[in-house]
């Protein structure tokens, strides 16, 4: 068996990829700056950090697990990027110490969720008090701020062409995603391990190393994300990432990869990171107050969710028409 | 020590006896008859929360991480009701009221659209604790009448009002139900194996939709105690109390797959939670300790049969 990085045949992403269009049709008549080259840049600049963890999310979610931590992984991650900068370090190293950071978080992750036995959503929650006080701690309830431009400038550098750099590695981090995905054992293993764990491991896949691996890829990609925050906001504080989590999480189930594990779509992630941006733009330039995103983004999850098992036939009290096969 | 629940209940208990000496070691001052009445005023609603998420666990449907969102948006939408002209004698009726059509939600979410309940519920945690702080843009609305204050302040018989008036009653009637009735043999059943329990004719979704009303029924009450306790609706009172609902569950004995444990434990459990924080307080550590080391006893609570400590030692026979 093949594994699957389309839902349903390329339906999905065609079906995002028009809500997008359509988002932007909607916002572009009710402001008439949504359209603005500017604006759209700002779109794609705030969408950076989400891409890369919404593709580590998208690993968690393929091996059915899930993790409400990441977010405050990249605060912490910012963190220790951040004193990187402070120590004067060369560049070399503040860029590693991104997803070194992350990676190392990573491993505490998957070491409680898998070795301890833990289902993820408890261990994340609960991990995820335990790194909001570590946040606290290194912080000592101030902001890390003034931090050096060095990283700026690398961050803001303009590659021939115009294309930013952040753009190039996310691109190339999706582009390293699906080679693992569709032409390695690993890829093969990870989807398997995520659409039936106990026959995986029956067939001699090593299910812990594949679920831990799954974790500790999605730290260190929270770790690249905090070298773009970083160098984008150059500052970090209390509450750097908090509402990357659900953000993350919403962006890859609207991108349709399932949450019970064993489907990933990694087009569909973009998308779903594009979609849930340009809302959130959209609605805060027609003058709706940024405290609703959490409202709208849950909602939108919820609706993906609903609509899923609505049009798959799951529930037995919908009836749909259905073509004649 | 073979019987989990006998582990989980002697890991409790070794806590519990843990922070009393750690506190009559740093700071003897601490262990006053008063503490115990602040402990019971602050745990009160913890307790009624934790006691809608533990039904929920025992009965193997899974969890609900909405209960801080319920709680918070519950008081919120209760007052801006009485701020648009509903009398206020309602107050009670409304809070209640509010809090079940959230559970109902949830219900409709996961027995109806047939949802996961870890992600049904994350995504109406964020709905909920979203729309009470984009309600009120972030600020507390005030109004409560008076004549509710001295149930949210005042002590009966040397026990906060609320704890003996809501508390004791709502986990005296869930362990009657749970020990004598056969609701409670079906949850336990449920819990123990979804799938045999369907086949012997339990309503396994009538009662896993019920659950979920009883929690948000609970978390309505809970919300209710909070208006009278404070004075004002809070949009950010119930913040992180998913957190502090499931450390208190899962270390007062109940198996995270359900079918195993009990409310007794539950109730120690939250009492515990609530009296390292207040002891925290008492010596002037920030709350943001405080969350790390829930999330600390959540994560050890869950080990604690996991890991092969010296309560793994086997007894033979």
């Amino acid at each position: 068996m093949r594994p699957r990085l389309w839902a349903g045949g390329g339906g999905r992403e065609l079906t995002l990829l028009a809500g997008c269009l359509g988002t932007a049709i909607v916002f572009s008549l009710a402001s008439p700056y949504f359209l603005l080259a500017a604006n759209l840049a700002t779109i794609l600049r705030n969408s950076i950090e989400l891409l890369v963890i919404g593709l580590g999310m998208t690993f968690v979610l393929a091996i059915g697990g899930i993790d409400v931590s990441v977010g405050l992984v990249m605060g912490l991650a910012a963190i220790g990027v951040g004193h990187a900068l402070l120590a004067g370090l060369p560049l070399v190293l503040v860029v590693l110490a991104g997803p070194i950071a992350g990676a190392l978080i990573g491993i505490m992750t998957g070491s409680v969720i898998v070795f301890g036995r833990i289902p993820a959503i408890v261990a994340t929650v609960g991990l995820l008090g335990i790194y909001r006080t570590a946040i606290y701690a290194f912080l000592g309830g101030s902001w890390l701020s003034g931090l050096p431009g060095a990283l700026t400038a690398l961050v803001r550098m303009p590659l021939p062409g115009g294309v930013p750099l952040p753009l190039i590695v996310i691109l190339l981090l999706y582009l390293v995603a699906y080679l693992l995905l569709r032409w390695t054992p690993f890829g093969l293993h990870l989807l398997a391990v995520g659409q039936d764990e106990e026959r995986a491991r029956l067939a001699g896949i090593a299910v812990r190393r594949v679920r831990f691996l799954a974790y500790v890829a999605s730290g260190c990609l929270c770790g690249i994300a905090a070298v773009s925050y970083v160098g984008t906001y150059r500052n970090v504080e209390m509450t750097t990432g908090a509402s990357m989590s659900l953000d993350a999480i919403a962006a890859v189930v609207l991108g349709g990869t399932s949450i019970l594990g064993g489907r990933a779509s990694l087009l569909g992630t973009m998308l779903g990171v594009l979609l849930l941006r340009m809302l959130v733009n959209g609605l805060t330039l027609i003058g709706v107050p940024s405290l609703w995103q959490s409202v709208v983004t849950g909602v939108l999850l919820l609706a993906a969710l609903i609509a899923e098992n609505v049009t798959t036939g799951q529930l037995p009290w919908v009836r749909l028409r259905r073509p004649v096969a | 020590m073979r019987n989990p629940h006998h582990r989980s209940m002697l890991l409790l208990a070794a806590l519990w006896l843990l922070l009393i000496v750690i506190f009559a070691a740093i700071r003897p001052a601490i262990l006053q008859p008063s503490m115990i009445q602040s402990v019971l005023q602050f745990s009160s609603m913890l307790a009624l929360v934790g006691l809608g998420q533990a039904l929920l666990i025992l009965s193997g449907a899974g969890l609900d991480l909405s209960v801080g969102g319920m709680v918070s948006l519950t008081s919120i939408l209760t007052m801006l009701l009485v701020r648009a002209g509903v009398p206020a004698a309602l107050i009670p009726a409304l809070a209640l009221a509010i809090g079940l059509c959230l559970g109902l939600v949830n219900g409709v979410l996961v027995v109806n659209f047939r949802l996961l309940s870890l992600i049904a519920t994350l995504g109406s945690m964020f709905a909920y604790g979203g729309l009470a702080l984009a309600l009120t843009g972030g600020a507390t609305v005030s109004g409560v009448p008076s004549w509710l204050l001295p149930w949210g302040r005042g002590t009966l018989a040397g026990v906060p009002a609320h704890f003996l008036t809501t508390v004791v009653p709502a986990y005296l009637i869930a362990a009657a139900v749970l020990a004598l009735t056969p609701l409670g043999r079906w949850i336990f059943a449920m819990g123990n194996n979804e799938r045999s329990a369907r086949l012997v004719g339990i309503p396994v979704g009538r009662i896993r939709f019920t659950l979920y009303a009883i929690s948000g029924l609970l978390s309505g009450l809970a919300g209710l105690i909070s208006l009278a306790w404070f004075g004002s609706g809070r949009p950010d009172i119930g913040t992180n109390m998913e957190l502090e609902s499931l450390a208190a569950v899962l270390l007062g004995g109940v198996a995270i797959a359900g079918g195993r444990g009990g409310v007794g434990g539950v109730l120690a459990a939250v009492l515990l939670v609530v009296a390292v924080q207040a002891g925290l307080q008492y010596v002037n550590v920030s709350s943001s300790w405080q969350l790390g080391l829930v999330g600390l006893l959540l994560i050890v609570a869950l080990t604690a049969d996991r890991l092969p400590w010296g309560l793994r030692l086997r007894a033979k026979g």
